[in-house]
């Protein structure tokens, strides 16, 4: 049961994570051409 | 609902423009000393007295409303455009009371626009020390509107400003100069042709040498009843409205400001001879930059240790605590070595920032600026190009930006393709782990060595920026017309809050900007780490046991060698030695490759990928550097991270791109992607030859 939960949050946190990083890289590429950073930082960390 | 009007915020640069605004909105924002840095428009929204609401806009700073740059001309188009939603209600214009005839000739442009205009006449904590003394009403009779005397450092004046702002509507909006006495035949045929039109508006979009982005020129140029003059005549006009503009300041001056100066003390001059002196200047800079970078080594190691070791302690807690599976693993051995990789470099990027800071609000920047006009003009590059290489130790993006206020399209190419060079502050991860690692701890003249180090790999950087641009200028066969112009602000104590607010806000920026990345490539890596496919996955345990089996080996042995044996087949020691033969001349394993690789994101994940991949394969507990030291080359038996490999690595990093972000602004910055796709080429192909020859020659 304990293995079972563990995976099933392993899993959820792996495809969390893809889409984050998808989401920031890829969807997000045309979006932040159009917005500037300003002087603050860029969020290119 | 209450009213909500618009305020511009307008003035020359080093005016104070950007406490004003802080001071209004209460938005806490940079402030800083060298030119041009307002590049983006800011927004806040103060409340004034009488329940009205104040959209406050932030304006690039500009010397005149004649655009000679990208962001003046934003300036102008929106004071030109009423239909624009930012139109203002009033504008504020800014000035500094030491320079006030100069700063004035702005006012009396938007004040002929028959925009309703308050004039603030900051810094006044200056004028008993300046010797300067002002008549407010004289002055207000003189300039025709209200004045507000205001020290945005000693927080006087900013109630009365609201006062004023609120009051807005009983401001006079006569012009100062009547357009037609510029020349009467000239804009008497303009007013013939646009009847309804204002005249100085006309001129204004006339005489632009930028192109606007919503205004028609042509629609005036091309209007059948006009001949307009050519440009040589039109420039002559210019001239003559200028001189007729700073009769008026001065007959205004006259009146209403008298300076005394005997009383004046003038420290600035003295200190302006030595800071900006052809040698003690460069000597001076280069004993700041020494001071620095010992620092940022001698301040930082107490509480980068014990951030070291707590991250250590956590990961181990948490194996014992947490009920033992896959999740408790990725906790204990992706995410919080991933996270602890960043974490660790809080307090030496806190100390980078601290200096940088008060550097700038010490107004020294500037001289900096000027200093180094000398060198870059040899190089292609303007005094101006000196603000984005130095703003690129903190981000390339943001440097490449404030190129916008170079005039010359090539200077500004040249600029925006060599400022990735400069160290910007997500190499410094990579460079200090490595540096701790394979430079040793002795000293120079009271030196470390590595501090010695990492001031030598940010001059590199620097180095390669200044040496790419000369050659960039004999390649590029770009005609442009190029000056330089820069403020030099006052010396001032750096005020803490803001020196503090900078610094809070840059750390913090990197440390969530980074973290959130870092912690889903440390779950990714993880995985890659923790799975994989095949027979020598699957069955690790039974190939190692019966390799061993001659061999009289501990079971934490040969715990040891079944988790190395795992990783070498998991999904990322699989794709890890399909790049190795790649990376292997430089002196990298596949585990280095993957960290290269994966911090094209961003370089700082470099550190934290190394971390995870690390304790993945480990069972104790041990901090990142230690784990890192004890690497061994599969191929050599010796150290990993030794001389040779170290500066391969750190010599890679100071050359290559690495930095997705950085393309797709200068993508957009230079509106093609022939520009990002050649800087990418070039900087990689120089970081891998450069490193190659490095790795080479001292192994």
């Amino acid at each position: 049961m304990n293995d079972i939960i563990q995976n099933i949050l392993v899993f959820s946190s792996l495809a969390i994570a893809l889409l984050f990083l998808i989401k920031k890289f890829v969807w997000a590429s045309k979006k932040k051409a159009a917005k500037a950073c300003g002087s603050n930082d860029c969020g290119c960390h | 609902m209450s009213k909500q009007i618009n305020v511009a915020l307008i003035g020359n640069p080093n005016t104070g423009k950007t406490s004003v605004f802080n001071a209004l909105t209460g938005l806490n924002q940079k402030v800083g000393n060298y030119p041009g840095i307002t590049v983006e428009k800011k927004e806040g929204v103060c409340k004034l007295p009488r329940g009205v609401k104040a959209h406050i806009i932030d304006l690039p700073g500009t010397y005149s409303l004649n655009a000679s740059s990208l962001d003046e001309s934003v300036v102008i188009e929106l004071l030109l455009n009423k239909n624009d939603k930012d139109y203002p209600d009033v504008a504020v214009v800014i000035t500094d009371v030491e320079n006030l005839k100069r700063n004035l000739l702005i006012y009396t442009q938007i004040k002929d626009l028959e925009i309703p205009t308050i004039l603030v006449i900051n810094m006044s904590d200056r004028m008993a020390y300046k010797g300067i003394s002002l008549d407010i009403e004289k002055l207000e009779k003189q300039l025709d509107t209200k004045i507000a005397l205001i020290s945005t450092r000693k927080g006087k004046g900013i109630d009365n400003l609201k006062d004023l702002i609120s009051n807005y509507k009983t401001l006079s909006i006569e012009p100062c100069l009547n357009t037609q006495d510029i020349d009467t035949a000239y804009f008497e045929g303009l007013k013939k042709a646009f009847p309804n039109q204002s005249l100085y508006k006309l001129w204004l979009v006339i005489t632009q040498d930028v192109n606007f982005g919503k205004i028609d020129r042509n629609s005036i140029k091309d209007a059948s009843d006009f001949k307009t003059k050519s440009n040589v005549d039109l420039k002559r006009l210019q001239q003559k409205e200028t001189i007729k503009r700073y009769q008026y300041i001065n007959n205004a001056l006259k009146e209403g400001q008298t300076i005394d100066l005997n009383s004046a003390k003038d420290l600035r001059i003295k200190m302006d001879r030595i800071l900006t002196h052809k040698v003690w200047g460069y000597l001076i800079f280069f004993l700041i930059l020494l001071t620095i970078f010992q620092a940022i080594y001698d301040w930082a190691e107490v509480p980068m240790d014990f951030i070291d070791s707590t991250f250590a302690s956590l990961s181990e807690w948490t194996k014992n605590v947490l009920p033992s599976g896959a999740f408790t693993s990725l906790l204990a051995e992706g995410v919080i070595p991933g996270l602890g990789g960043i974490v660790i470099f809080i307090p030496q990027i806190a100390f980078l920032f601290l200096f940088i800071a008060v550097l700038e609000e010490s107004g020294y920047m500037s001289r900096v600026v000027f200093l180094m006009d000398r060198i870059m003009r040899r190089f292609g590059l303007s005094g101006k190009s000196v603000v984005p290489l130095i703003s690129g130790t903190a981000c390339a993006i943001p440097a490449i930006m404030a190129t916008r206020n170079i005039e010359s399209w090539k200077e500004r190419l040249i600029t925006i393709l060599v400022t990735p060079f400069t160290t910007c502050s997500a190499r410094l991860p990579v460079y200090l782990i490595i540096i701790s690692l394979v430079i040793p701890e002795g000293r120079f003249l009271g030196l470390s060595y590595q501090a010695l180090t990492l001031m030598l790999l940010y001059l590199i950087g620097f180095g390669a920026a200044v040496g790419s641009a000369w050659i960039l200028n004999k390649i590029l066969n770009i005609k442009s017309k190029t000056f330089f112009v820069v403020e030099m602000p006052n010396y001032k104590l750096p005020l803490f809050k803001n020196v503090a607010l900078t610094v809070i806000e840059k750390t913090k920026s990197f440390i969530f900007g980074a973290g959130k990345i870092i912690l889903a490539i440390s779950i990714v890596l993880w995985f890659l780490a923790s799975y994989g496919p095949g027979e020598q996955f699957n069955n690790a345990e039974e190939i190692i046991t019966e390799q061993y089996a001659s061999e009289n080996l501990s079971q934490d042995e040969l715990n040891q060698k079944i988790a190395s044996h795992k990783l070498e087949y998991s999904f990322i020691g699989i794709t890890g030695r399909a790049i190795e033969p790649a990376i292997r001349p430089l002196g990298y394993d596949w585990k280095i490759g993957i960290a290269i690789v994966s911090s094209f994101a961003a370089r700082e994940v470099f550190v934290g990928t190394l971390a995870t991949i690390y304790s993945v394969g480990s069972d104790e507990e041990a901090t990142i550097k230690n784990r890192m030291a004890k690497e061994i080359n599969p191929v050599l038996g010796t150290p990993l991270f030794n001389l040779a490999s170290g500066i391969s690595l750190l010599l890679f990093y100071a050359f290559a791109m690495q930095c997705m972000s950085t393309l797709a602004i200068v993508k957009r910055e230079t509106n093609s992607w022939k520009w990002p796709i050649l800087q990418l080429t070039i900087m990689t192909a120089i970081a891998y030859i450069v490193a190659l020859i490095a790795y080479q020659f001292l192994k």
